[in-house]
C-alpha cells in the first residue's frame, strides 16, 4: 500500500517538478500552441517540456519556475483521456467524457486537482466565456498544497467537437497570483481552439 | 507482468534478512506514563522522528482544524486510555482512507476515512484503543529496530547491486516502517477489546467494524482490490482475517450491549463533516466501496437527504448502464428529505432533462433557483430553463 502511495507521490512530484531531461525552452511574447489549443502570451514564458505522469497534450509554462507559477495548456482531451496519468488501475484519475454539463466540467477539473494532491479545493465565480466562436466557462480556484501553502488559480474550459481544451493557471496566493493575473487573463482572452 | 529474476532474487534475500531480524526483536515492557527516552538511544531517535512528523502535521492542508472534533476524538482516546491521556495529542486528518496511527511520542493521527466508517463511538474507541495498545506495548520501537536493520540490509544491497534494482529494494524495505507483526496486531486487538469494554463501550463493536471493512473490500469496483486482503490501516501489513474477527466475537459473546442512542451521539459529532468527507471518498473513484459506505451510513435512517444525494452523485459519476436511473431515483429520494442539499434540485433537473422529462426538469430547476438565491451557477440553470422553454414553444 505504501509502495502504491510512493508511486503516486512520485508521479505527482514529477508532474510538479518536471523531468530533468525535459526540453525546457523559452516562449517569447506572441502566439503559442499545444495542439489545437492556441494562446498569445504577452511576455516571455518558459515551456517546461513534456510532463512525466501527464497526458501527451499537457504543456506547462512558467515565468518564475513551476513552484511559483504554472500555466497548463492542455490540448483537446478525447473521451476517456485524463490530464494526470493514474498510478495504478485501482487509483484512477478523472477522465474526460464528452457532453458533460458545465458543472460537471468544473467537477472534472477540481477532481483532477485533487488527484494532483491539491487540497481544500474550492471553485468560485463560474462565468461564461467566448473563445472565438465557441462557448466555454471560466472560474476561479483556491486550494492548498499538501504542506498548506495557499494557492489561487483560474481555469478556462472549452468543449469543441467532443474534446475538452483547458487553460489552467495556479500560483501561490501570496504575491505571485496577483502579480501575474492580468497577463494570465489576457492569455485566456486570447485563446482560440482550432481542433 | 514477469518480475525480473535479479529483482526477485534480491527481494527474496532482503525478505529473508528481514525475517531473520524480526525474529530476534526483543520483547518490550509496558511503557510508563510520561516517559521520555534519552536522545542518545535508538528510542530517542524514534522520538525525534516522531516529533518531526508531528511538527509537519501541524501545517498540513489535510489537518482538520475543527477544535470540537479534535477535542471529541481526544476525549474518546482518553476514555479508553485514561492513564496515558496526558501523553496523547490527537490530529484529525481529512484523508479518505481508513487509518489511525500513534507514534512513540504520543502523536496520534486519526483519518477522516476512519471517522466516516465507524458507525458508533464504540467502533472509533476500539481503533483508538488498538493504536494505544501498540503505543503502550512499545510495538513502534520494535518495528523501528526491525526497520533500521532492514534498511541497513537494503542499503548494503543497493550499494552492492546499485542501479534501479537497489533503489527499488531500498524503497520497498522502507515501506515497512509502519508495519506491525501479526502477533502485535492480534495483541493490540485483544488489549483494545479489554480497554474499550472496561470503558463501557459495546463489546460487539470491534468485530462489527472489522467485518464491515471486509465487506467494503468485497464491494470494490476493482477485481484486484476485491481479491486483496482487508487492512485495518494503510500501514497495516497483516490482514483482517476471519480468525481475527472470530477471536473478537468470542471475546464479546455474552457481554452486555451499550446504552441506547450511542450511534446517534456519534453521528451528531461527525454530521457536519459528512458532505466534505463523502466528496473526498467519491474522489477515490471506487464507487462500489463508496456505495457500500453510504448504505452503512444510511442504515440507521439518519441524514438521508445528504446520503441519498451522495448516492446519486456516486451513480452519476460512475456512469454504468442503468446508473442514470439509479441516480435519478436517489436524487428524487433526497429531494423529499428536509436535510437535502440544495444541489439536489439542480442535479435532478439535469438528470430529468437528459431522461426526456422536460416538465419535471423545469419544476426541479425552478425549485433550485428558488432555494439557491445566491448560487453562482444561476445563469447556467436559467439558460437551461430558457432552452427548455424555447424548445416547448417551437
Amino acid at each position: 500500500m505504501i509502495a502504491r502511495h510512493l508511486r503516486a507521490a512520485t508521479a505527482i512530484a514529477a508532474l510538479v517538478v518536471l523531468s530533468a531531461c525535459a526540453t525546457i525552452k523559452p516562449v517569447p511574447a506572441g502566439p503559442y500552441a499545444s495542439g489545437g489549443n492556441q494562446i498569445t502570451v504577452g511576455r516571455t514564458w518558459t515551456d517546461m517540456g513534456p510532463l512525466f505522469g501527464a497526458s501527451r497534450g499537457v504543456r506547462l509554462l512558467s515565468i518564475d519556475g513551476p513552484q511559483l507559477n504554472r500555466l497548463f495548456v492542455i490540448d483537446g482531451l478525447k473521451a476517456g483521456e485524463f490530464i494526470l496519468r493514474p498510478a495504478s488501475k485501482e487509483r484512477p484519475t478523472p477522465t474526460w467524457k464528452a457532453g458533460l454539463t458545465p458543472t460537471e466540467q468544473v467537477e472534472f477539473l477540481a477532481d483532477t486537482l485533487a488527484a494532483m494532491q491539491y487540497h481544500r479545493i474550492e471553485t468560485d465565480n463560474l462565468r461564461p466565456v467566448k473563445v472565438g466562436e465557441r462557448s466555454g466557462v471560466r472560474f476561479d480556484i483556491s486550494a492548498q498544497t499538501v504542506d498548506g501553502l495557499n494557492i489561487s488559480g483560474i481555469a478556462q474550459l472549452v468543449e469543441a467537437q467532443d474534446r475538452l481544451y483547458v487553460l489552467l493557471y495556479l500560483a501561490p496566493a501570496e504575491h505571485y497570483f496577483e502579480a501575474t493575473r492580468a497577463e494570465v487573463e489576457a492569455i485566456m482572452a486570447s485563446a482560440r481552439v482550432t481542433g | 507482468m514477469k518480475r525480473h529474476p535479479t529483482l526477485r532474487a534480491a527481494i527474496t534475500s532482503v525478505l529473508a534478512a528481514s525475517v531473520a531480524v524480526s525474529t530476534v526483536s526483543p520483547a518490550f515492557a509496558q511503557r510508563t506514563v510520561g516517559q521520555r527516552p534519552d536522545i542518545t538511544t535508538d528510542e530517542g531517535g524514534l522520538w525525534a522522528q516522531s516529533d518531526k512528523a508531528e511538527m509537519e502535521a501541524k501545517t498540513k492542508a489535510e489537518l482538520n482544524r475543527d477544535p470540537e472534533l479534535t477535542l471529541y476524538v481526544r476525549e474518546v482516546a482518553c476514555r479508553v486510555a485514561a492513564e496515558y491521556c496526558s501523553d496523547i495529542r490527537v490530529y484529525v486528518m481529512d484523508r479518505p482512507y481508513f487509518n489511525a496511527s500513534m507514534a512513540s511520542n504520543g502523536y496520534m493521527e486519526v483519518w477522516s476515512g476512519l471517522m466516516l466508517r465507524a458507525r458508533s463511538e464504540s467502533e472509533l474507541a476500539f481503533v483508538l484503543g488498538h493504536e494505544v495498545s501498540h503505543f503502550s506495548h512499545g510495538h513502534s520501537l520494535a518495528t523501528w529496530r526491525t526497520m533500521k536493520s532492514r534498511s541497513n540490509v537494503g542499503m548494503v544491497l543497493m550499494l552492492a547491486g546499485g542501479g534501479i534494482v537497489g533503489s527499488l529494494l531500498y524503497l520497498g524495505v522502507m515501506s515497512t516502517v509502519f508495519a506491525f507483526s501479526r502477533e502485535q496486531e492480534t495483541e493490540a486487538d485483544r488489549l483494545s477489546f479489554e480497554r474499550t469494554v472496561k470503558a463501557g463501550y459495546d463489546p460487539a463493536a470491534a468485530a462489527a467494524l472489522w467485518l464491515s471493512l471486509r465487506e467494503e473490500t468485497a464491494a470494490s469496483d476493482f477485481p484486484k482490490t476485491r481479491a486483496s486482503d482487508t487492512r485495518g490501516s494503510i500501514f497495516n501489513t497483516h490482514p483482517i482475517t476471519p480468525d481475527r474477527i472470530a477471536a473478537l466475537e468470542a471475546l464479546a459473546a455474552g457481554r452486555a450491549a451499550p446504552s441506547e442512542g450511542e450511534r446517534a451521539r456519534y453521528r451528531a459529532q461527525i454530521r457536519k463533516f459528512l458532505p466534505a468527507w463523502l466528496v473526498d471518498d467519491l474522489r477515490r473513484r471506487d464507487y462500489g466501496q463508496t456505495l457500500h459506505l453510504i448504505d452503512r451510513l444510511a442504515a440507521d435512517g439518519e441524514d438521508l437527504g445528504v446520503l441519498e444525494f451522495y448516492r446519486g452523485e456516486a451513480f452519476r459519476r460512475r456512469r454504468l448502464d442503468g446508473d442514470q436511473d439509479k441516480a435519478l431515483e436517489a436524487y428524487a429520494s433526497a429531494s423529499g428529505r428536509p436535510d437535502a442539499p440544495v444541489a439536489v434540485w439542480r442535479e435532478l433537473g439535469d438528470m430529468l432533462g437528459k431522461s426526456g422529462k422536460p416538465m419535471e426538469a423545469r419544476a426541479a430547476w425552478e425549485t433550485y433557483l428558488a432555494k439557491a438565491i445566491d448560487a453562482e451557477d444561476r445563469w447556467l440553470v436559467e439558460a437551461s430553463l430558457k432552452k427548455l422553454n424555447e424548445g416547448s414553444e417551437s
